[in-house]
Order: C-alpha cells, then structure tokens, then sequence
C-alpha cells in the first residue's frame, strides 16, 4: 500500500515539476513583452535583454495614447474580429454538422475540395480577392476586412472531427421524434460542442485580431477602418525604430490584453462533455 | 418675395458649394514615413516644435483650396507590396516617393509619368551628382530626388584609442592590420569584442559596401548598357578577396553584429546616415567622445556608394499637372534659401536633402558629428546602377558574397557564380 | 419507409448546412485559383496589364522543377514539417494530459498558450537572445558543461534545427487547447471504469486517451502538416544570416520571387507546387488514419 503510495507521490511531483518547468519557458517572451514596454528607449538597446526596467516608465503608456488614436483601432479590431468569428462558428458549425452526420452524394469529394483551400500560400489571394473588392465596391467598408475570412476550412475540419464524437443514436432518436436537422442542430449539437466553439472563437478571433498585412493593403486608402496591427505600425520609423521602439512595445499590450481578456472569459466552457451514463447500452 | 429671394440664394449657395466639392481635385500621396515624420514633433503641451509632411501639405492645401492631398503611409517593408496588389486593380496614388530600384520596374513597364522639361532642367543643375544619377533610368531623369543616401566607416573612439590607435584607418589595407588588434576573445574563443563588422541581413547591407570597395579599386559592377555582369573582372575579386582578409585575420566574423555597436562590443563598422538616432540613444552624454566618422576605408581611390529616394507622378493619374505643380512648390523650388522638401528632411527626418542649395542652407543639421562626414563623401559617392530587377540582382550576389564571408566559397567562385545567374537575368532584359 | 423521407430530409439539410461555405468558396477560392492557374502561364510582373503579359506554358513549372534553390527550399520545407509537426503534437498530448485535471488548470493553460499571442518582436527578442553565439543562453549553458558554442542561426548545419526549435514551443499552446476540448469530450465514466479494474495512469492513457482522442489527432496532424508546409514568418525573420539553401522554405520561395522578383507567374506556379505537395501529403495522413478517423468513428 504504502509503495503504491509514494510511487504516485513521486508521479505528482514530477508531473508538478515538468508542467512548471514548460511554463517558465512559455511565459518568458510574453513576460519580457511587459517589463520592456515600461522601460526607455535606451535600455532597448541593450546588447542582452534586460528583464526589469530600471525605472517603470508608464508615460509610455500614455504617450502611445497622444500619438495613435488608439479607441478607433480597438474598435475596428473588436467589430471585425468579433464579426468574423461568429461568422465562423456559424458556417463551421453548420457546415461541421453536415459532413459529420448528414449522409449526401458528393460528401467526401466536398470535404476534400474544403480541406484543399488550406492549401494555398497565402500571397497568391491577395491581388485576385483584392481586385473583387475593389469590383463589389467594398474597399471603404467593413466588408472588406471581414467577408473574405467569414468560412474557414480549418474551422469546419474542428467541428466535423468534434461532431463526429457524438453517437448517432442521440440524433437519430431525436429524428424520430420529428425534430428537423436545423432543429437537432441548434438544441443538441451546439450545446454538446461548447468546448470546441470556446477553442475555435479563441483561435479565430486572436487570428483576426492580429492579422496585418490584409487590413494593411484594405485599409491604406480607408484609414478610419485601420485595425490595431495597422495602426501601430505606424509608430515603427524605417529605419530608426529604435527610437520609437518602446512606444510600439507599450501599444502591443494594448494590443495582446483583450485577447488575454478573451481566453481567460471563455476558458468557462472548458467543462466535462456530456455524461453517457444516462443513454444506456453503446 | 423675400422667401423666394432666400430660397434662391440657398440653392445657388448649394450649388457653389458642390461645385467646390466636386470641383476639388484631390490628389493622393504614397510615402513610407510614418509617426512624426508625418504628423510633425510636438512637445510637452503639443505644440508644434518640427514640421511633419502634413504640415506642409496643409500650407499647400491653404494656398490652393479647390485641391486636397490625401496622405497614405505605408510601413517601409510592405510599401512596394501595396502598390503592386492595389496596382493592378486601378487604386493608384498620383504621387509617389520611391527608393531608387523600384523606380527601374515602374518605369519599365509604363507606370512613372515623365516629368516636366522645366522640372528635369532643374534636377540636372540643382542636385548632387549621385541623386541625379539616381533619378536617371535608361537615360531619362524620371522624378525629383528627396533623399540621397551614402555609407562610411563609423567606430569607436574610446576602443581605438584604449588599442593605441589616435586615428581610423584611410585604406582598406590600415583596416584589414587594425582590426585584428581590435578584436578581444573569450576563452571558448567565441568574439566578446569585435574589430570589426559588416552590416548584413538584406540586399543592400551586403551589396553596397562591397560595391564601394570595387569601385575603389576602379572596378565595374555591369556594363555600361547593363548587358553582362562583370564580377568575374580582376579588380572584383581583389575586392572581394579584401573583405575575405578580414574573415580570415580574426578581425571580424560572420556572427557579428552591428546593432551591438551602442552597446561598446565593435570597434569599427560601415554604416549609412540613418543610424545616427540610435547612437545618441545608445550612447546618450558620452556619445561626443565615443562615436567617430571618417570616409570608408579604400582600396586605390576614396570611394563610396550611395541610393537615392525620389518624388514621382504616376502615368495613370488624372491629375499630372497638378501633382507636378506640388511637387515643384515641395521640392524644387526655394522659398527663402530652402526647399521645403529638404528643411523636412534635415530637421525632421535626419536624412541628407540632395539639392545643392538645401545642402548649403541646412549646416546646422548637416554639419555635426555624424552627418557632416557623409555629407562631404557625397563628392565620392557613387549611385548605384539602376538595373532592372535590381533587387533580385543584389539579393543573388548577397548570397555569394555571405557564402564566400562563411568560408564555403573562394571569392573567385562566388563572384563567378553570382555572375551567372546575373547574366540570366540581364538577358532578359537587355 | 420512414428512413426514406428522412434521408430525404438528411439530404436536403446537408447541402443547405453547406450552402453558404459553398457558395463563399466559388467566389473567394475558385476565383483567384483560376486566377492564379492563368497567371501561372504568364510572365507577369503585376504593373503591366495581365492582357498584356506574355504567355508562356509550363514553362516555369520546368523552371523551378530545374531549380537547385526551390528544390533545396522543398526540402528543407519537408524535413522541418515532419519534424515540427510531430515533436510538437507529442508534447502537447502529454502536457494537455498532465494539465487537463491539475490544480490550477486553468493558469497552466494560459501560459502555455501566451506564446500564440505573443507578438513577434518580443519572440524574436527572446530567441534572439538564447541563440546568440556571444554569451547567448543556450551557449553560456553550453559552456557550463564544457561544450563548444554553437552557431544556432548562422550555421548551415544547424539553423534550420534551431528554428524548428523556436516553431515547436510556439506551436504547443494552440495545439494544447484543441486537445483540452477534446479530453473534456471523454466521458469520466471510461476512466472509472478502469480504475476499476486496477489500470494505472499509463494504461488508461494509452488505452482509452489515445484512441479517444483519435478525431482531434487526426485533425492537429493534418491541420499542422498543412500549416507547417506553409510555414514562412518564422524562417524568414530568424535565418536571414544563414546561407540561404539551408533554410528557405517554398512559400519564402514564393514570397520573394512575387514581390522582391516581381515575377509572379513564377510564383503562381511554385504555389500551385505546393499545393500539389500538401495536396498528397494530406492524402498520406487520411490514409494513415482510416481507421477510427474519418470515416465513421467507433
């Protein structure tokens, strides 16, 4: 008994050290993120990184504030990011449902043809869709930033291996109950999916959030829709960033907070899937 | 009667006024400065203490009310990118400021409108040798200079001086003797102290000082007509082979670092006009005794090589004469001893204006420690070619160059090698 | 008779699930692929009009087949996929295993995943630091045990290791979220079921996470091929002093040969390269996973 017991103690102990150990290394860029934005331009400088600045400079902070006009950046970002994503969730979790559990002709060669636009590098849309934006009449406008991202392979590949996991006896007892599809969808689906929906709005909206070089090209000639990536780029001076340098460091937590802000608030519905214990026999 | 005469003067009002607005010409202006550089220095309480761009467009816009010139900054890195995506969907700006190379493209393929006679007269007899080669594509001058770019040697007082040293090296042979002597190791062998270091990481770092160095040594890059590459000439190799003595004495390494000069670990570096900022920074109040500039360092003749930023309309824009007009009331024509172009360009950007007469004006800016150096190796400086794919063309011999620092490559390999691929290429085009 | 107008039914919901991913992909996928196809047969440099480009067949795609650079990029595309991809995956999996019931879980699954919103000049500052050959990290450790200092981001030998190195720590974080979702998706009932009949830690992992967890794998694998096949940022901002053949990647490749090159027939047709290789290595991993994965899931 006892031996049983101080194997597992041991087990604790090295599961405590190594989840620790990982997180010292995660935390360290993230962590040096914070320290440096409070420090001077000078102490940028330094050959070897310094982890503490000499003296907390919080005018950072605020110069930041004076010189990019932060809140309509912050605003763009959420509407776009927060539009994009639940766009998202909807098309993937639809389209998720459809290949995991409808039976149709052309379902495998569809959900290929899904994967396939994964495959592409991503400078080789950037004229073509562009130029449709240009077409729709769409470059001063939202639409732009958003409708070009609002389906996402990566997002219905998730779902359909998430939706996959659900037993089919559940839904098909639902369907001899008269339920329609878009009814099983909405009432047993999606709750059962809280997990995978948390994980995917986390990923999708941190994605639009700091994406650059998209918004960057949309927004030149439509400057009060820049996003936050673009509007601090504007603090970066060609060649002398180092002189604005701990200015872009303050923005950029500005910029990585809400995204804390988001993965903290949805880390709720990481709870324990359903319980099978109440559906019988499998 | 009144309320038809009201009525009457508000429409007309009305109409005048969409007229105004309709009438407006609006222009648009691409540039890769950002931050202050285009909003202008403010201090404490916001004022302005340093013009930026727009301060300056806002006085033009004040002179000219039925124009409104629209600024859109885009960052350096992806500037070239954004033209050529918004390009080819018809979103063009009217105005350009441009680096030197990408001009070759835009002029090849139809994009940069020619300028007017009276502002290519101009440009000849106003501007400094380079800059004017430098606007110069297939022998046409196609835009006004704003910028004009060189390289010298920047070290360190106080590390020379502490080695015995009182002065920099004049040629590239005193360089290649100091440098070992500059140079301090830790036990593992690994450098803690560099005597030296080559700027490197893109095209032109590594481009530019070894085109200074063949020119130096009389040498050639390509032809004239730019139909053959002619690194495979003597004078190519011995430039190379002395950059490689550097590598092989233990005065410097492929490691090393020149954005650790402000923190004392080199002695000597090539470095362009640019850096001054960071040095200030990095030195701050020993920065006087620390930093020193002297010409780069040479093999049989001063020589140094330079780029150029330059000001341009482009073909498809509906308003040409009026962009042309801007830019000669910015750049070309003197308003009390000065153009506006340069005043923003030594007082805000700290870069060096090429219009003989802005140098003259700016000595405040332009004669102190640092800049004054640059400044007066402008005689020496030599534009570098406007080739088309130019930027392909210096990346290929980047590479060779770094293959032969690296020790994989003889200097005569790299250089014979790089030859190749570029001569694939000016085929194409010339 | 009933499962026949439900079938109907089932089959009807399916296309209208999928209608609007459909009806987005002929626009904002189909197009510029045709696009993209055409322009890959032209010599195209995007200032002149594309009518106006020159036609001129497969001829890049013999081009770059023939090109010791994107041949080296693939390769070095291919080696660093394989390796990132699994050694990433698998510290993940253990590390989402030894969090997913810890104490503090929640606080262990925020700083693992800070490396996925840590901007990049602070990973590159960090990285930087920890790979400088002069009194770097790594090599001060190094030093410590008598070793000689590596030159991680210099060294043709070892740069593309040493960027692998970076991509796997900041790949763990993203990785290790889907697998929580997917832990929690386990009913608890399986694993008190074993206890039950005396399985440690070990066997219920092996027995009952592993196989459990087979639709999130197959997904992270397939998902991260793809991405890693892509891969252009990382290799791109940290091996710009390495000689170039020991650590371009294709979309690098591309990247430059569009917008440095301006030679975006050249680059069209290195992306549709691409494509074809992720296309096949995507084939390979469905395949590998057919049992349990896709289609129908026991």
């Amino acid at each position: 008994m006892s031996k049983n017991k101080k194997s597992r103690k041991l087990l604790e102990f090295i599961r405590y050290f190594v989840i620790i150990f990982g997180a010292f290394w995660m935390i360290l860029p993230f962590f040096w993120l914070f320290s440096a934005s409070l420090m001077t331009p000078e102490e940028l400088l330094a050959d070897i990184p310094k982890w503490l600045p000499a003296k907390p400079q919080w005018s950072n902070y605020v110069e930041v504030l004076k010189r990019i006009p932060l809140l309509i950046y912050y605003k763009n970002s959420f509407i776009v990011a927060g539009t994009v994503t639940l766009l998202v969730i909807i098309t993937s979790s639809l389209a998720g449902y459809s290949f995991a559990k409808l039976r149709f002709p052309g379902r495998k060669l569809l959900f290929r043809f899904v994967l396939s636009t994964m495959m592409f590098p991503v400078f080789i849309f950037l004229i073509p869709v562009y130029y449709l934006m240009k077409l729709f009449g769409w470059l001063d406008n939202y639409l732009s930033l958003i409708v070009p991202f609002a389906v996402s392979g990566y997002g219905i590949f998730l779902m359909r291996q998430f939706v996959m996991t659900i037993p089919d006896e559940l839904l098909d007892s639902a369907r001899m109950d008269g339920a329609s599809e878009f009814r099983i969808y909405i009432s047993i689906i999606l709750p059962l999916l809280k997990p995978v929906i948390a994980t995917l709005a986390i990923l999708t909206f941190i994605g639009q959030w700091n994406s650059f070089l998209w918004p960057l090209i949309v927004t030149t000639s439509a400057q009060h829709l820049m996003t936050l990536p673009v509007g601090i780029s504007r603090l970066s001076l060609a060649f002398s960033t180092t002189e604005t340098q701990h200015l872009i460091l303050a923005a950029l937590v500005y910029q990585v907070i809400p995204m804390v802000v988001v993965f903290l608030y949805l880390q709720r519905y990481y709870i324990k899937g359903f319980v099978l214990s109440g559906f019988g026999n499998i | 009667m009144m309320r038809k005469l009201i009525v009457f003067l508000l429409v007309v009002a009305l109409v005048l006024l969409a007229f105004s607005v309709f009438g407006r010409t609006k222009l648009i202006m691409a540039v890769h400065w950002s931050d202050y550089q285009v909003e202008g220095v403010k201090d404490k309480n916001g004022n302005l203490i340093k013009k930026g761009l727009r301060q300056y467009v806002e006085e033009y816009m004040a002179l000219h009310p039925d124009v409104e010139i629209e600024i859109q900054s885009v960052p350096f890195d992806e500037y070239l990118k954004r033209i050529l995506i918004s390009h080819t969907s018809g979103e063009i700006a009217d105005i350009y400021v441009l680096y030197s190379l990408w001009g070759v493209q835009l002029v090849d393929s139809g994009i940069l409108n020619a300028p007017p006679k009276d502002v290519v007269d101009k440009v000849k007899s106003d501007f400094v040798k380079p800059a004017v080669d430098g606007v110069t594509i297939d022998g046409k001058i196609w835009g006004v200079p704003i910028e004009v770019d060189n390289y010298a040697l920047v070290y360190n007082k106080k590390l020379l001086k502490d080695a015995g040293f009182d002065n920099p090296p004049k040629t590239w042979d005193e360089l290649v003797e100091m440098a070992p002597k500059l140079t301090k190791r830790n036990k593992d062998g690994t450098i803690s102290q560099y005597g030296f270091a080559f700027l490197s990481g893109w095209d032109s770092a590594v481009v530019h000082p070894y085109l200074a160095l063949l020119y130096s040594n009389n040498g050639k890059f390509l032809k004239d007509d730019f139909s053959e590459c002619l690194l495979n000439s003597k004078e190519a190799i011995e430039a190379l082979e002395a950059e490689l003595k550097l590598f092989k004495n233990g005065g410097t390494d492929p490691a090393a670092s020149v954005w650790n000069f402000p923190a004392g670990k080199i002695a000597m570096m090539i470095m362009a006009p640019w850096y001054e900022t960071s040095l200030k920074l990095g030195f701050k109040d020993r920065y006087e005794e620390t930093v020193g500039v002297s010409p780069i360092p040479y093999l049989k003749k001063p020589t140094t090589v330079g780029y150029t930023w330059f000001i341009a309309v482009d073909n498809a824009s509906k308003n040409k004469k009026i962009a042309w007009d801007f830019i000669k009331w910015m750049a070309l024509n003197d308003s009390n001893g000065f153009t506006r172009m340069g005043e923003l360009m030594a007082k805000n950007i700290g870069a060096i204006p090429p219009k003989k007469s802005d140098i003259a004006y700016f000595t405040g800016e332009l004669n102190d420690l640092y800049t004054s150096v640059f400044v007066d190796e402008l005689k020496h400086t030599y534009q570098e070619p406007n080739v088309a794919q130019g930027q392909e063309i210096k990346t290929i011999l980047m590479r060779e160059i770094v293959e032969a620092w690296n020790g994989r490559k003889t200097a005569e390999k790299a250089l014979k090698d790089a030859k190749k691929q570029i001569d694939e290429i000016l085929a194409e085009f010339y | 008779m009933k499962y026949g107008s439900s079938y109907r039914k089932t089959t009807l919901a399916g296309y209208v699930f999928l209608a609007p991913a459909i009806f987005f992909y002929s626009l904002f996928f189909g197009f510029p692929v045709i696009f993209s196809l055409i322009v890959s047969t032209k010599r195209w440099n995007m200032l002149i009009p594309l009518s106006k480009a020159r036609a001129v067949g497969f001829f890049h795609y013999k081009y770059l087949l023939n090109n010791e650079l994107f041949m080296h990029s693939l390769l070095n595309t291919l080696m660093y996929s394989l390796i990132t991809v699994s050694i990433s995956l698998t510290i993940a999996l253990i590390l989402a295993v030894l969090i997913n019931n810890a104490k503090f879980s929640i606080l262990w699954r925020f700083i693992y995943f800070t490396p996925v919103v840590t901007p990049q000049v602070a990973i590159g500052t960090i990285w930087g630091y920890l790979y400088r050959p002069n009194n770097g990290l790594l090599n001060s450790i190094l030093k410590l045990f008598g070793l000689k200092p590596v030159y991680w981001l210099t060294d043709p030998n070892v740069v593309l290791f040493s960027v692998m190195i970076t991509a796997i720590w900041a790949g763990i974080g993203g990785s290790m979220l889907i697998l929580t979702a997917g832990l929690k998706n386990i009913p608890q009932d399986y694993y008190d079921a074993a206890k039950i009949d005396g399985a440690g830690p070990f066997k219920q992992f092996w027995y009952i996470t592993v196989p459990l967890l087979k639709p999130t794998l197959l997904f992270l694998t397939a998902t991260g091929m793809i991405g890693a096949w892509q891969v252009f940022d990382l290799p791109f901002i940290m091996g710009r002093n390495a000689p170039i053949k020991s650590i371009m990647t294709v979309s690098w490749y591309v990247y430059e040969t569009a917008f440095q090159s301006l030679r975006m027939g050249r680059a069209s047709a290195g992306a549709f390269l691409l494509f074809c290789v992720i296309f096949s290595v995507t084939l390979i991993i469905l395949w590998i996973f057919r049992r349990g994965g896709i289609e129908g899931y026991e």
